[in-house]
């Protein structure tokens, strides 16, 4: 696996691979040691990654349970004030990153796709802003379309992928080109439709679909990887992509997000609030450009996944 | 035209251009979201010969929600409820993807009448008949299957003198019990339909029968 020399992540069964799946409004606190009074734990350090992981869920959809799948950028200093009454730790990790010059978040729904949903937003947003578009966007349309090939490869059928691919295909190219009634892509408009349910989920499905292609494709790179989240049993890999790749709601973990990374040449940080040291926030990089693009940049909170704006 | 209905209409026309599988996909009413579909009992297994249907409905947020389906001809199962054709499929339920498509999805219920999964049932009382004697569930399902679903009925079991399709359907083969069983109950007193029933619950089949005394039964059957 490829990510960073200094900072190896942990081996794949330790992280959130052994975590149950994410749903839409799940138990908040169940089985979780939390303080009766403010909802958090006494001592995170002391938490399973397990409850961890509920003690965030529950954070994310208790508080906001029609969050939009994907929203405005909100100053880091909100999600630390989420923390100030409970964990020292997080909010010590979150003032650290604001120190790094992440100044601000853009949150996505806790529905399981949130790390595919994080990365194709974060992918689309960076060719709007791109210093030279026009071959930001030939480049990123190339790289798309040499994933047609690995879908159809793997056997899945043109009438399923066709329209996730012109979902987000059609983004990109209209970061260029004006659409129908003249229009070119902007922030706004790509944030509304990274809202709509069935363009957004186009997408989501797209990712998983070349997720699984890259895993299926190079078994020999992933398939000392592929575990099963609860029994931890090794998987053959068509069987561990229709499980938990394909199958919707089903959260990435370290092999998926190579995979990804890697089909579509992408560099991305993640960067790792846990709570589990309290001096600085560890990244997990995954670097599969050919260039030195720069990272797009990932929040992880136990069991999910954020877009973090601003950096180094 | 939204995604829901262009990718339905892309599967039906699919599905009817494909002449190599015998999957079939009807329209039961003007929307193209209510559907019926149909296959064959697979080859070598009590299923064989029958035509089985299955109701399927699109969801509003197909193809990102799964599919509802269940079956319209009875089925004697242990992942399909004998009574109301509910399924216990995962693809059905929190192994979906997007990916798969109504012909799929019946082509993999084709497979789960191939291959059923006794220790996760939907109708627990056919598991357990499935598990206690496969011959005797075998030759329930085949009656199942000859009666619900148009299927040639046993093998080699025929020469009585009358056409099956003219007989009264047989209750204590429909419900995978032995005549003789029955006829003792009933000897004693008790109605056909009741001793069937207790019978049926008490799973009566095989080598439970000799675990079940007859006082046992009885005290079942005055309840």
């Amino acid at each position: 696996m490829n990510t960073s020399p200094t900072k190896p992540p942990p081996a794949p069964k330790t992280k959130p691979a052994s975590l149950p799946d994410v749903e839409d409004g799940d138990s908040f606190g169940q089985g979780s040691a939390v303080d009766e009074h403010t909802g958090f734990p006494t001592d995170i350090a002391s938490l399973t990654p397990a409850q961890l992981y509920e003690l965030n869920l529950g954070l994310f959809n208790e508080s906001l349970p029609d969050r939009p799948l994907i929203d405005e950028i909100a100053p880091i200093s909100e999600l630390r004030a989420e923390y100030e009454n409970g964990s020292p730790s997080f909010v010590q990790q979150i003032s650290w990153l604001e120190g790094q010059g992440f100044h601000s978040i853009r949150r996505t729904r806790g529905d399981g796709d949130c790390f595919y949903r994080s990365t194709a937003f974060a992918f689309v947003e960076r060719l709007i802003h791109a210093p030279n578009p026009d071959s930001s966007v030939q480049h990123a349309l190339s790289t798309l379309e040499a994933t047609l090939p690995m879908l159809k490869e793997v056997g899945f059928e043109k009438l399923v992928y066709d329209d996730f691919y012109e979902a987000l295909v059609s983004l990109v190219q209209n970061v260029l080109t004006p659409d129908d009634i003249g229009m070119k892509l902007n922030p706004v408009r790509l944030l509304e439709a990274f809202q709509k349910p069935e363009i957004s989920n186009s997408i989501v499905v797209y990712l998983r679909l070349v997720t699984s292609a890259q895993i299926r494709l190079s078994p020999f790179d992933f398939r000392d990887f592929l575990f099963h989240p609860e029994t931890a049993e090794q998987m053959d890999p068509t069987l561990f992509c229709e499980h938990f790749v394909e199958a919707t709601g089903k959260e990435a973990d370290h092999v998926q997000m190579t995979a990804l990374c890697r089909a579509l040449r992408l560099n991305v940080d993640v960067a790792y609030l846990d709570g589990r040291r309290n001096d600085a926030v560890d990244f997990v990089q995954f670097r599969e450009a050919k260039d030195q693009t720069k990272p797009l940049v990932l929040l992880y909170r136990p069991g999910h996944y954020d877009i973090l704006v601003g950096g180094r | 035209m939204d995604a829901r209905l262009r990718r339905v209409n892309k599967e039906i026309a699919d599905c009817k251009n494909d002449k190599t599988s015998n999957i079939k996909i009807d329209l039961i009413d003007d929307s193209p979201f209510h559907l019926k579909g149909s296959f064959p009992g697979p080859e070598g297994t009590p299923y064989q010969g029958g035509t089985f249907e299955v109701d399927i409905v699109i969801p509003e947020s197909y193809p990102f929600q799964p599919v509802k389906m269940k079956f319209i001809t009875k089925v004697y199962h242990p992942n399909i409820s004998s009574a109301s054709g509910a399924i216990c499929l995962d693809i059905l339920k929190d192994a979906w993807s997007p990916v798969l498509t109504l012909k799929s999805t019946l082509i993999s219920l084709q497979s789960l009448l191939c291959s059923p999964e006794p220790n996760d049932p939907q109708d627990a009382e056919v598991a357990k008949h499935y598990t206690t004697s496969k011959s005797s569930f075998d030759d329930t399902a085949v009656y199942w299957t000859q009666i619900y679903a148009g299927g040639p009925g046993p093998q080699g079991k025929k020469g009585k003198g009358t056409t099956m399709g003219k007989e009264p359907r047989d209750e204590i083969a429909i419900a995978g019990l032995e005549r003789a069983h029955v006829e003792q109950f009933e000897a004693l007193g008790f109605e056909r339909s009741k001793v069937i029933d207790v019978l049926r619950r008490l799973n009566y089949r095989g080598p439970n029968v000799a675990k079940l005394s007859e006082d046992r039964v009885v005290e079942e059957l005055l309840k």
